[in-house]
């Protein structure tokens, strides 16, 4: 049979005892062949890198470099493509290795069975193609190992980022440190010693200069100002925790030495342990923020012990702030549905209402839960697909849930999640359940955020202050709808073509599940059967109305027969708690908003109401009030002071003009003084003689001293001294 | 980041630095009536109103006149050999771009034996604010011509008169790449000295001012005409450049709306030959700097040199008998 080509069963009796799957799947039975999200590409970080890209993206922009668009590209397409499918095989099959490491198995193996050798037109071609690949890094499946993986992925490049950025400030604050001490230092005996002064001349040194006698010179030109013996030991101290820190590696040429104990380890199992630790590392947290606060004002020299002592003294846990904890590393938990106490359930609860940095991954397994409400066994039980719409009331925390299928899509949200400053919770399904067999994870995450059952959302509290900024449900099929619609085709008895619009329900998920296989029944195949809707419709509106239908949804079998299976209350009931929750995120969403429905019904009514002339006049009048410009009080500019002679003939200097050339203050520093500003002024017109002042007046390079009119009548040669002062006034 | 803590802290430490803060224990040993006394006084002016400390501000010069200014600044300063003031700041603010450097430099020590660094000075482009005290002679040596000396002036070199027509510092420098700001002073306009000198200091990227400055000594009345005939100054006045007192305005009454941007009109101001220009003929706050350019992720720590040059030196090890013996 056709790939892919379902075939309506003529007469289906038969109890369910085979699997069945949702119509919709039959599309996708052989992930091998099919271009999807998997495998993936974790890329090596680095600045402008995206973390995960899908393979067969780096291929088409591969491609898009080193093949032209026309006939002659056509071999080196189908062969990049064909490369990409056996990666893609050899990744469904389990393997797991670094792209360039996939890269040069595949195309040695293409090469050998074409029967070509080394440096033939095959191995030109994946050359000219390797070199173009954009990014390199670990090529992943879609498998239950996935979500942990690329958080984890995504954790370390955040963490590599934020490593970079201690290392930066703390490296050069050290420098800086140790710069104040060398500097001091070269002040000691020590430095200025016989011994320092012939090791700085290193190995060249053959007996000619005696560094006994220079050290003898040098010590008479020898600043004295030491720096205060409490300082050094300030700067010491700070030193030396900035260069111990344990909170990241070393790093690459790092200039703190390496640390005596090993860093910490932030990732964890269980929130318990994350937040014993947090406890345990707190002594080692505050005494590096107080290095570090003593060494940014020791560099600014700022640091004033009367002031600050006191101060770092009483500085404990209660004073540090978010910057300061954010700028040590996050920590990371992993929890897994299944795997995890169902304590901790409640202890990650705790540990992202504290405002902690801690990034939380539930991995959920098993989404449909047992058929029965029982007591949950080391799960999150029926509330796992809540947990994320739960931790959104704990309102400081980042949230985002997403099924592993959707994670490249997601991939924005993830990001974000991770940069945001403070707690986080990522809750991602991953398809890989025991009771689902035969289907691939891939495809059953897909499913599950398709049926509403694990929609994708982000709530990130630093986007916003309204839920309009903060949450967002982008990524999920047909957000606005109920249901996202798809068409199937298929041949009838009759071998005629046929199409269909189909929904995909909560119902066309949970079948899949074998724990449900007992709750379908094979319907009497009638299409056209009265008393059977479709799942989707019946979830909309039939339950009120009608309760005699019932709900079915269209599946097929290994063989491609579609069929039409009835489904029991059970699911149904599922169905519409999924479809309830549902709505309730889209309202969050601004979809379908009920109190914007309910506003918008009441103003209809209230317009109904009113005239629309009556409502149009006041409106109008309304209008113009606000287009009228509110008038300034006209507030008159305040006129310029102007310096100028004064009438009364004292004498004075347009002191803004002064060029501090010292002229007139040599001729007299009573008479002339200079202001704040270092600008001369006629600081006591009785502090010296008329001639004194004209001879200023003259010398003055700028000519701004008017010597005015002479104060005292019986000064010698006043006729002479006023014609001259005339050309100053 | 701790920053906000420290900052507090830091804010705590009350700094009031007033002019007598900047002025060195040696008193100006300037001849009286020399401009360079203006221009010292913008400079505490500014560190004061700036609020500068002085373990902050470092003054570079060369050698000539204009050069004895940091020995009369209680800052760091670096008196350097003749020409080279610039490579030593550039030294400066690439190993320490805390500090605020400022250079002082005459026309003989820059336009002559220090013009090829002065060019590459302005292509780099690093933060720091340039004076040039331009007197048009060699004033420290008794008066010889400098590249800035009118044609026909008699100096002991020149007892003929200068053969040549003078470099235009304005027009040299608004040629060349990566210019960022060119301002043109006066001494005896210490008001405007000061304002262009602040818009120097807030301008991020190598900010050039040249100042034209009296010689009493040498050059005694050469301004004269300028000084004397303020309509021969033309104060270059816009939103984003000089703002006028109403005492300034009402003395010099020439002035021009210039925008700083454009470069056309800059040039054809920094060309006048009659009138001198006043303010800022050419501002672009947006011309990269290489100290921020050549500032990597990481600080460069003796150890990150060490590994680094490791790294290099690794890469070409040889090991001769190993070598050998495995051919073999």
């Amino acid at each position: 049979m056709k790939h892919g080509k379902i075939v309506a069963n003529p007469a289906a009796h038969a109890p369910v005892t085979k699997t069945l799957r949702p119509a919709l799947f039959a599309r996708y039975a052989d992930l091998a062949n099919l271009r999807h999200d998997y495998p993936l590409v974790l890329v090596d970080f680095g600045e402008g890198r995206p973390l995960v890209r899908p393979l067969s993206r780096i291929i088409d922009g591969t491609l898009r470099l080193v093949a032209p668009k026309d006939l002659t590209g056509e071999a080196m397409r189908q062969q990049l493509l064909q490369l990409e499918a056996d990666i893609r095989r050899r990744v469904l099959a389990g393997e797991e290795a670094r792209l360039s490491d996939f890269w040069r198995d595949c195309t040695a193996e293409m090469i050998r069975a074409k029967g070509e050798g080394p440096f033939g037109g095959l191995d030109n071609n994946f050359e000219i193609a390797r070199k173009r690949l954009p990014y390199d890094g670990l090529v992943i499946g879609c498998n239950g190992e996935t979500p942990a993986k690329v958080l984890r992925h995504a954790w370390s490049a955040k963490q590599a980022a934020k490593a970079r950025r201690f290392r930066r400030v703390v490296d050069s604050l050290i420098l800086r440190l140790s710069d104040i001490l060398k500097s001091d230092h070269m002040k000691s005996d020590e430095a200025h010693g016989a011994e320092a002064l012939e090791a700085a001349m290193g190995a060249t040194a053959d007996g000619s200069i005696d560094f006994g006698a220079l050290s003898a010179v040098l010590e008479r030109a020898r600043p004295e100002d030491r720096l205060p013996v409490d300082r050094v030991a300030r700067i010491r101290d700070a030193l030396q925790v900035l260069k111990g820190q344990p909170f990241y590696g070393p790093g690459r040429a790092s200039d703190t030495t390496p640390c005596k104990r090993d860093p910490y380890n932030y990732t964890f199992d269980t929130c318990s342990a994350a937040l014993d630790a947090y406890r345990d590392r707190l002594p080692d947290v505050l005494a590096f923020t107080k290095a570090l606060t003593v060494a940014e004002l020791e560099v600014e020299n700022k640091y004033r012990p009367e002031l600050h002592d006191q101060i770092l003294a009483r500085f404990d846990e209660s004073d540090m702030s978010a910057e300061q904890i954010n700028m040590l590393p996050s920590a990371l938990v992993c929890l897994r549905d299944g795997e995890t106490v169902s304590a901790e359930t409640a202890r990650s609860f705790e540990a992202l209402a504290c405002g902690l940095p801690i990034t939380v991954l539930v991995q959920v397994d098993d989404l449909l839960g047992p058929t029965s409400p029982e007591p949950p066994v080391n799960s999150f039980g029926a509330g796992t697909a809540r947990l994320a719409a739960m931790a959104m009331g704990l309102n400081n925390a980042f949230v985002c849930q997403t099924s592993s299928a959707h994670i490249n899509r997601m991939i924005d949200g993830l990001e974000r999640g991770m940069r945001y400053e403070g707690p986080a919770l990522f809750s991602i399904y991953s398809g890989a359940t025991p009771n689902v067999p035969d289907v691939e994870p891939y495809i059953l995450s897909a499913a599950a955020t398709e049926a509403r059952a694990f929609p994708s959302f982000t709530y990130d509290p630093s986007a916003g202050s309204d839920w309009a900024s903060r949450f967002s449900l982008a990524g999920n099929p047909e957000a606005e709808k109920d249901w996202p619609v798809h068409e199937v085709v298929y041949e009838n008895a009759k071998g005629e073509r046929q199409t269909e619009t189909l929904a995909f329900t909560f119902a066309d998920f949970a079948i899949c599940d074998s724990r449900y296989t007992r709750f379908c029944h094979l319907s009497d195949a009638c299409e056209d059967a009265l008393d059977r809707v479709s799942a989707a419709e019946w979830l909309t509106c039939v339950p009120d109305t009608d309760p005699t239908r019932s709900p079915c949804v269209r599946v097929i079998d290994p063989e491609n027969q579609l069929f039409s299976v009835v489904v029991d209350t059970k699911i149904a009931e599922a169905a519409s708690r999924c479809i309830d929750a549902w709505r309730r995120l889209q309202e969050l969403a601004g979809i379908n908003n009920s109190h914007s429905r309910r506003a918008l019904a009441e103003e209809r009514l209230k317009r109904e109401a009113t005239s629309t002339q009556q409502a149009a006049a006041p409106a109008a009048k309304a209008v113009e009030a606000d287009a009228k410009p509110v008038e300034k009080p006209a507030v008159p500019e305040p006129a310029a002071p102007v310096e100028s002679a004064t009438s009364d003939g004292a004498a004075w200097i347009e002191t803004p003009r002064c060029t501090t050339c010292n002229e007139c203050v040599q001729t007299n520093d009573k008479l002339f003084a200079y202001n704040e500003n270092m600008q001369a002024y006629v600081a006591d017109p009785d502090g010296g003689t008329y001639r004194q002042l004209v001879e200023a007046a003259e010398s003055c390079q700028v000519s701004i001293i008017h010597p005015g009119l002479p104060r005292n009548p019986d000064e010698p040669d006043l006729p002479e001294l006023i014609e001259r002062a005339a050309a100053f006034n | 980041m701790t920053a906000t803590m420290s900052q507090c802290l830091a804010q705590m430490v009350q700094t009031d630095y007033a002019m007598k803060d900047y002025q060195s224990e040696i008193a100006p040993r300037w001849c009286t009536g020399c401009g360079d006394t203006a221009i010292l006084t913008a400079m505490q002016r500014l560190c004061r109103d700036e609020q500068l400390p002085p373990e902050k501000t470092v003054c570079v010069s060369g050698i000539g006149c204009a050069s004895r200014l940091p020995h009369y600044m209680n800052a760091y300063g670096f008196h350097g050999i003749h020409g080279r003031a610039l490579p030593i700041a550039e030294g400066i603010k690439i190993r320490r771009p805390d500090l605020n450097v400022f250079v002082t430099t005459g026309d003989g020590d820059n336009c002559s034996i220090g013009a090829a660094h002065w060019l590459h000075a302005v292509r780099y482009n690093m933060n720091m604010v340039v004076m040039l005290h331009d007197n048009q002679v060699y004033g420290l040596t008794k008066k010889q011509a400098s590249p800035t000396s009118p044609k026909g002036l008699s100096t002991n070199t020149t007892p003929g008169g200068a053969m040549l027509n003078p470099l235009n510092p304005l027009t040299v420098t608004l040629g060349i790449s990566n210019v960022s700001f060119v301002a043109q002073c006066v001494d005896w306009i210490p008001d405007l000295l000061y304002e262009t000198l602040q818009m120097a200091y807030r301008h991020k990227g190598f900010s050039f001012i040249r100042i034209l400055q009296r010689c009493p000594n040498f050059m005694d009345h050469h301004f004269d005409n300028w000084m004397q005939d303020p309509a021969r100054t033309r104060l270059l006045t816009h939103s984003n450049g000089l703002r006028l007192k109403p005492e300034i305005s009402r003395v010099y009454k020439n002035q021009e709306t210039h925008d700083p941007r454009d470069m056309p009109r800059a040039l054809a101001l920094a060309a006048l030959s009659d009138e001198v220009p006043v303010g800022v003929l050419y501002r672009n706050p947006d011309v990269p700097c290489y100290d921020e350019l050549r500032a990597g992720e990481r600080p460069s720590t003796p150890a990150l040199v060490e590994t680094v040059l490791n790294e290099e030196f690794d890469k070409v090890g040889i090991w001769p008998a190993e070598s050998e013996q495995a051919e073999r």
